[in-house]
């Protein structure tokens, strides 16, 4: 664990094991059904409230978020306020404000962290915000814990695998890989016709290493069981993180990969096969020297162990939730406008990539025709599944010593697979509580 | 007289020179560390978006553009970071060296009860893992209403230079003969008096390395200013990381270009009172 991801923690479990002791009660929210909760309230204009996000000040997203937020705030005479984080701090600062009664309005969150938010016992209950929006059954998942809906899904897609079709046909794979035995044969051929480009940029650098999770389902492993036990260590996710190592110990794959790394050298055709979200297309092709890469790029099923078997990707998105507090009935207003006004969603699409989370944004003509988000819909996000640690408050915490046991193994330092999941499992299982 | 003393004189002079040998290896050693993470920055800062992460890369820059130095330049909200950097920076490092002039003073020249206990009290500030501080100050500040101040930053800031501050100076007027106050003393100066007209004087190296520290904790610092205030009155470290960083970007070349810029102030005050920073830091290193 490095300096930073220990600050992190320490912040991280000090605001809850806080919360937990001073707010015993609002760390455990009471589930509601969503038939019973009330209609919103008329809202008084104007309103003001902060909007927290980090696409409010990221790149591409920067204008096209606060344009929306521009002319909401103008039609709806609301007074919208900023309040950008950079994406690897956003969830500690929230957990902060939260515990310091500071959190308002609406915050733009990963799906990964709403279980930490929600213990928080701040978050509104948006049942009544989402219903008949049109959302989709996996969007508003993506927003539930525990039955009750706190987020309401903004984009929802998947981390899933990508090749570059024409180092696959240099190196004469004239098929993508259905199984776990035919990805390693092409990343062998790969390797051997051109040594200077990366046949699988899979994760190595221990902050990203949550990608295993897709391969130890792909190799049968469950992570946690159906009873709630962390199952780090039998046979599946023992085969998997055994084979991920051979990868690495072959130079299929590098050392210290992670996704910004991976993006650029798949961006300069060097890297033949890697994981990343959706929205991968666009920042790749963006500056890269290779022409025409955007009709290079192949979504592909993640390989499986044995033909039948499911292809495996981890569920992916955002969500946006609206604090208890002063004008939250206005912020949850502002959060539904944003996930599902039609002409909003479409445009957010067209302008990012970003793949809507309702029925009619997903059936506008702009969103059919992109062959490849709805590629990537049928053969990757189709069958991916919510991170296992997504649904305890602990999560960050667990998948950080996950991603730390499996380090151990690639870089050496735990002689044994079983013996880097062994630890893991037992540190983890305490977490669940 | 020929004596045997020729190749054992031979042998000193060879061991000397080896001598040498290692030590200017071990400089250099030294010198790379210190000095290669600056070249890269440098060169980074200098290469074009496709050349930064241009695989394997080369030690030197095959074109150079300065885009990226232009890019800080024309980036308003930069530059709202920088003057906030300044405004806190400065700040912290007066109230710092305000308050640790005295309380220096207090401890090096008072003897009263309580001193001793009161000077580690000072210095277990610096004790406590700052990631877990800035819990107990958000919450508090959260209850005082001052969360997004420029306040906030410098109360925050002065709570981490100030036992270092007092420290450092206590070790210099340890230094000042007593016989200097007494004189003073009978000369009829108050206590005041003596501090600002005859001590401050003395002491002034001591306050430049003392300044400049303060100034660097206030400078540098990330994860408050992040915290405890909202994007127009953040500090630079938090704002280069908001402007260039996230879930889908990462402009190095822009954030190394920035960060070498934004490093000047401290390398040019550097240069300006070097004299006085290495006279300072080492006063009180040596009992005379």
């Amino acid at each position: 664990m490095n300096a930073k991801q220990l600050t992190r923690s320490l912040i991280a479990a000090g605001l809850l094991m806080g919360s937990v002791a001073c707010g015993g009660q609002a760390a455990a929210p009471a589930p509601a059904a969503a038939t019973k909760a009330p209609a919103p309230p008329t809202v008084a204009a104007p309103a003001e409230f902060t909007f927290t996000g980090w696409a409010i000040n990221e790149g591409a997203s920067k204008d096209v978020v606060t344009g929306y937020m521009k002319a909401y705030g103008a039609s709806k005479n609301a007074v919208i306020k900023e309040q950008p984080y950079p994406f690897g701090e956003e969830l500690n600062q929230l957990v902060l404000q939260a515990s310091g009664g500071s959190a308002q309005g609406a915050a733009q969150l990963d799906i990964a962290w709403l279980a930490t938010m929600a213990a928080t016992g701040k978050l509104k209950d948006l049942s009544a915000y989402a219903k008949d929006r049109g959302y989709t059954q996996a969007g508003l998942l993506s927003g539930q814990i525990k039955g009750v809906q706190y987020g309401l899904p903004w984009t929802t897609g998947s981390i899933g695998l990508a090749a570059n079709k024409q180092l696959l046909d240099a190196a004469g794979v004239t098929s993508m890989p259905k199984t776990v035995a035919e990805f390693e044969a092409a990343l062998l051929k790969i390797k051997k016709s051109n040594p200077d480009v990366i046949p699988y940029a899979g994760m190595t650098a221990a902050a990203q290493l949550k990608d295993i999770l897709f391969w130890i389902w792909t190799f049968g492993g469950t992570v946690i069981d159906d009873k709630g036990n962390v199952t780090l260590g039998d046979a599946g996710s023992v085969a998997a993180l055994e084979w991920y190592k051979s990868l690495l110990d072959r130079g299929l794959m590098n050392k210290e990969m992670d996704r910004f790394t991976a993006r650029q050298l798949f961006s300069q055709g060097k890297v033949a096969f890697y994981d990343d979200a959706i929205v991968m297309k666009g920042i790749v092709t963006k500056d890269s020297p290779v022409k025409n890469l955007g009709d290079l790029i192949v979504p592909v099923a993640r390989p499986v162990l044995k033909e039948g078997d499911a292809p495996q990707a981890l569920l992916w998105g955002h969500i946006v939730v609206v604090f208890e507090g002063k004008n939250a009935d206005a912020a949850a207003q502002w959060a539904q406008h944003l996930t599902s006004d039609l002409g909003t969603t479409t445009n957010y699409f067209e302008k990012l990539a970003l793949p809507p989370t309702t029925d009619a944004a997903l059936k506008a003509d702009l969103v059919k025709k992109d062959t490849f988000t709805s590629d990537w819909s049928s053969k990757i996000t189709a069958s991916a599944k919510a991170n296992p640690f997504a649904l305890y408050a602990a999560s960050a915490r667990m998948e950080s010593i996950l991603t730390e046991r499996v380090n151990a193994y690639l870089v050496g330092s735990v002689p044994t697979a079983k013996a880097a999941l062994d630890k893991a499992a037992a540190d983890i299982t305490p977490l669940l509580k | 007289m020929k004596t045997a003393s020729g190749p054992w004189m031979a042998t000193r002079a060879s061991e000397r020179a080896l001598g040498r040998i290692g030590l200017y290896a071990a400089l250099a050693l030294a010198m790379f560390f210190a000095f290669f993470p600056i070249y890269w920055m440098l060169v980074t800062s200098l290469r074009p978006n496709a050349e930064v992460f241009a695989f394997p890369p080369t030690l030197l820059p095959q074109t150079l553009t300065l885009e990226h130095y232009a890019n800080f330049i024309k980036n308003p909200q930069l530059l709202v970071y920088l003057g906030n950097s300044v405004l806190v920076a400065t700040t912290t490092a007066l109230g710092s060296l305000i308050i640790s002039v005295y309380a220096a003073y207090s401890f090096s020249k008072f003897r009263y009860t309580g001193r001793r206990a009161l000077m580690f009290l000072v210095l277990s500030a610096q004790m406590f893992p700052q990631a877990l501080l800035l819990i107990s100050l958000y919450l508090m500040f959260s209850e005082l209403k001052m969360l997004d101040t420029y306040a906030v930053l410098v109360l925050s800031f002065t709570t981490f230079t100030l036992p270092l501050c007092i420290w450092m100076l206590k070790g210099y007027f340890d230094h000042i003969p007593t016989d200097l106050i007494e004189a003073a003393k009978i000369d009829g100066a108050g206590q005041m008096q003596i501090i600002h007209r005859i001590l401050v004087p003395i002491v002034r190296p001591a306050l430049v390395a003392t300044g400049i520290f303060a100034f660097m904790r206030g400078w540098n610092d990330f994860i408050y200013a992040l915290t405890l205030v909202g994007k127009s009155k953040q500090t630079l470290p938090p704002g280069l990381v908001l402007t260039y960083i996230g879930e889908f970007q990462s402009q190095w070349a822009d954030m190394m270009a920035a960060s070498l810029l934004v490093s000047l102030p401290l390398v040019i005050a550097f240069i300006l009172f070097q004299r006085q920073i290495v006279s300072g830091l080492t006063a009180g290193a040596v009992k005379g």
